[in-house]
């Protein structure tokens, strides 16, 4: 695990980055780690290796960016965190108990909605309340909290297909917080989107998150939501699949959690990390002089 | 459904069914490609085509705009086509084709032009319609028909239910018993007759096992791909929800098998149905079928067509009865 | 998809084989063995040589081809008949208007009267011998093409409609740029089903029309006269013929539609 240095205008941290508000205390410990995760497939004979020794400790309460270009793992490293998959090598540790299946502990957000088209809007989010022990007006009530924090509480009885896409993937997000995970993953929830609605997302993802208090890890590949969302960001390259390098991301940040996409060492920042990527490395540089 | 067409990608497919705001950028961006420029109207870029009222009346309107101006056989299509729409004529031209026959018919035997026994009078034929109605045997050989499929309909769809729920659960039990399944499927039902009377003779028995199986055949093969066709993403998330085995089936993949299976369930319907009367003529001494036969034997026509309009009755009510059951168990499948 | 999943998919070939084979040899070993031991009639189950032997008389002395070629020979007259009118009526009702609201109502309804009824009446007009037979058959195969064909074209995306409008094509154009090739798919479907329908109207034709030649009178022969061998012959006849039918529309469709992607 590595800390760039990025120059003199953001401070190389340890562990703790600058607060998150909604965490008791601020001291974080890590809760999930995996541990030298490595995995293979096997594709028309030939070996690919998805992921080649993995390791990474992922701290309460904290929002981790994945970025990386297609192919380099990360969503097959959310399927192994899920509990989707057990094929691999190495270690997936939660609160130190190895992750065996899915669990209502961590929720998921695909990248498609995956939206059951025959339910409405209100039984798809209560659908994911089939195993708790809250009886029904409980549930009822904690889907109808559920779809007014995503702002869908008026199309509690339309069906996916009378929505639009934003809409329907924040349906998926009320989903995926219904049981109260501790993790939300997040699978490249916005990619299937046009970019306003994306942008729009982008703020509701990190209002909710904050509310709810969550461990939330985003995979994208696209670096200014990395940027914009995370506390952390972890650059993945493919062939072997594998970290290339963990930044913390310190940028200020309004009360209501949001940043400047605009602002000039957030901009600094993603050029860097699009540098990591292989991509503009020019420009990286002149950026970094300035 | 639509096939692909040539100039999208599956991608931008996937995006359509997402997004169908996006479709119009990809459009408009498919035919600025081609080199032309599009005509400019109120709205938008083309002049959207106008939707016409269901499915079934669709019809691929072709607008010629070629040099010289519109031909005379649209102008001819147009005139017709805004006169049956003005005067809602359609029910009207529907109508017109029968009525054409019906008057052949009525000429052709008026004048004789065929033997009666080749094609009785219209008059013969409703005449007969109200006896048998007024002495009841109509009702009797009618109903006969009908528990017949119903019996068979009902054992074909149990055996298929079960046999393509099974294929599809184990992996190892399809493996086993497909081949079979296929090789039977492979002989066409009435292929089985001349076995199945030397097997168990000419009476229940031959009919009920006749429709069943050729209802067993189309539900087995429904339920089979509706349950695996079931898509994985679906199952995932029942997976990551942490559901059990009953609920999956229940909540996730019995809904989404459904639309599979109950296209098996109405062709199996069809084929029972189809084979109840090819049995009934072959070997029965009652039901509908049995009156079809017996009137060719004594060239009686009238009986024949008689008995014909009921079965095409029959068809009719089963076709529809289906037909909303069926959308009553896809209420949520609204047009995007 | 998971690693497992896929491992099982990838499951070699020969233990699939041996699976396929595993019910069918249980099946034929206890046909064997129940005519060893005497359990059933030899009138309702002849032993297993025997059917085996007549089999290889049978295809020695050409009977069965003979047959064979006479109902392949109706099933294709009344086939290529059928398809034709059908198809040409799909393209006629789903391109030109006035047809379809003419002549649509008419076709629905005759479309729920079952095959079969129409047996006798056919037998009449037509009389029962070739032409009645092949009459059959073409009804038979009529229906599905015409259905299909007919959809194939009321699907044709609006898409494509308005692209012809805005590179101004004419009528002409259109169908051969865009309209028949985007049926394509659909018309085939149609004929495919038009093949096994016409199929099934070739034996139901052979089996309540006059006796001729064909694999029906064969069947009939064996049943009149108690042969159960025959008809257990004829029946494994029927059903090669009719995978030999799908396999060669599987094929075929593979080989004509392949530049398309889906």
């Amino acid at each position: 695990m590595t800390d760039l240095h990025l120059g003199h205008h953001l401070h190389a941290v340890e562990d703790t980055p600058p607060s998150v508000e909604g965490v008791p205390g601020s001291d974080r410990h890590a809760i999930l780690a995996l541990s030298r995760v490595s995995k293979h497939f096997d594709v028309a004979g030939r070996r690919v290796q998805a992921l080649s020794d993995v390791s990474l400790d992922i701290k309460e309460g904290e929002f981790l960016s994945i970025v990386g270009a297609s192919g380099c793992g990360k969503s097959t490293l959310l399927r192994l965190i899920l509990g989707l998959d057990r094929d691999y090598q190495g270690e997936i540790l939660l609160d130190g108990q190895p992750v065996k299946k899915p669990g209502l502990d961590r929720g998921i957000v695909f990248q498609e909605h995956r939206l059951l088209p025959w339910l409405s809007v209100e039984a798809n989010v209560a659908v994911a309340l089939r195993r708790s022990k809250l009886s029904p007006r409980q549930k009822r009530d904690t889907v109808r909290a559920h779809l007014e924090l995503v702002g869908l509480e008026k199309f509690a009885e339309a069906y996916p297909a009378q929505l639009s896409g934003g809409m329907q993937q924040r349906v998926a997000i009320a989903r995926a917080l219904v049981n109260r995970p501790r993790f939300l993953l997040l699978d490249e929830p916005l990619g299937a989107l046009d970019a306003l609605t994306r942008l729009r997302l982008q703020d509701e993802l990190k209002r909710i998150i904050q509310h709810e208090g969550i461990t939330a890890l985003l995979v994208t590949h696209d670096v200014d939501e990395a940027v914009y969302l995370g506390d952390r960001i972890v650059i993945m390259q493919p062939h072997p699949g594998r970290i290339a390098g963990i930044l913390p991301v310190i940028l200020p940040r309004a009360v209501d959690g949001s940043r400047s996409r605009s602002d000039a060492a957030f901009l600094r920042l993603r050029d860097h990390v699009l540098g990591q990527l292989g991509v503009g490395q020019e420009d990286a540089v002149v950026h970094a002089a300035e | 459904m639509a096939r692909a067409p040539y100039f999208s990608s599956p991608s931008l497919q996937t995006l359509a069914l997402q997004n169908p705001a996006a479709l119009a950028a990809d459009q408009h961006a498919a035919l600025l490609l081609g080199g032309f420029h599009p005509v400019p109207t109120g709205d938008g870029l083309i002049a959207p085509q106008a939707k016409q009222g269901q499915d079934e009346d669709r019809v691929a309107r072709v607008h010629d705009t070629g040099p010289g101006g519109a031909g005379t056989l649209d102008r001819i299509n147009v005139a017709i086509s805004n006169w049956v729409g003005d005067h809602g004529g359609r029910l009207l031209l529907g109508l017109s084709f029968p009525l054409l026959l019906f008057i052949v018919w009525q000429a052709s035997s008026l004048y004789g032009w065929l033997p009666d026994q080749i094609l009785p009078a219209p008059s013969l034929v409703w005449q007969t319609l109200q006896e048998r109605i007024a002495d009841g045997s109509l009702w009797d050989d009618a109903s006969i028909s009908l528990l017949r499929v119903l019996r068979g309909f009902t054992l074909g769809v149990g055996a298929g239910l079960l046999l393509g729920g099974l294929m599809a659960a184990s992996r190892k039990l399809h493996d086993y018993l497909n081949p079979l399944f296929l090789a039977i499927s492979q002989v066409p039902t009435l292929g089985w007759v001349p076995l199945l009377i030397l097997l168990v003779g000419i009476d229940e028995g031959l009919k009920n096992i006749l429709v069943a199986l050729s209802v067993f055949i189309p539900v087995t093969l429904g339920t089979y791909q509706g349950i695996r066709d079931v898509p994985h993403g679906y199952r995932e998330v029942g997976q990551v929800l942490t559901f059990g085995r009953a609920q999956m089936l229940r909540t996730i993949i019995l809904p989404a098998a459904v639309p599979a299976i109950f296209t098996g369930l109405r062709e199996g319907l069809s084929n029972g149905w189809q084979t109840l009367v090819a049995v009934e003529l072959l070997a029965s001494t009652e039901g509908l079928g049995y009156q079809m036969s017996y009137g060719r034997q004594l060239f009686q026509l009238e009986l024949v067509i008689a008995a014909m309009l009921v079965i095409g009755l029959i068809g009719f009510v089963f076709d529809f009865l289906l037909g909303r059951i069926e959308n009553h168990l896809q209420r949520w499948k609204v047009a995007a | 998809m998971s690693t497992q999943a896929k491992t099982r998919l990838a499951r070699p070939r020969l233990t699939r084989i041996w699976r396929a084979a595993a019910l069918p040899l249980v099946l034929l070993a206890a046909w064997e063995a129940s005519t060893r031991l005497g359990l059933v009639d030899p009138h309702q189950l002849p032993p297993l040589e025997d059917v085996v032997a007549r089999g290889w008389s049978e295809s020695r002395n050409g009977d069965f081809l003979t047959a064979l070629a006479a109902s392949l020979g109706r099933d294709l007259a009344g086939f290529a008949i059928g398809a034709a009118i059908g198809t040409a009526s799909g393209l006629l009702l789903g391109f030109y208007r006035p047809a379809q609201s003419i002549l649509g109502p008419t076709l629905r309804v005759h479309r729920q009267i079952a095959l079969f009824a129409w047996v006798p009446l056919i037998a009449v007009w037509f009389g029962a011998g070739e032409p009645g037979k092949i009459a059959f058959i073409a009804l038979a195969a009529f229906q599905p093409s015409l259905i299909n064909t007919w959809r194939g074209v009321q699907e044709i995306p609006d898409r494509f409609h308005e692209l012809a409008a805005v590179l101004t094509f004419s009528r002409l154009d259109f169908l051969r740029f865009v309209g028949i090739p985007a049926i394509l798919p659909a018309i085939f479907t149609g004929l495919k089903a038009a093949l096994i329908y016409a199929w099934q109207a070739t034996i139901g034709a052979e089996l309540f029309m006059t006796i001729a030649p064909g694999i029906g009178g064969v069947m009939m022969q064996g049943r009149q006269l108690f042969q159960m061998d025959l008809v257990l012959l004829t029946i494994l006849l029927l059903g090669l013929v009719g995978a030999g039918f799908n396999t060669l529309a599987g094929l075929s469709e593979t080989l004509l539609l392949r530049r398309r992607t889906s």
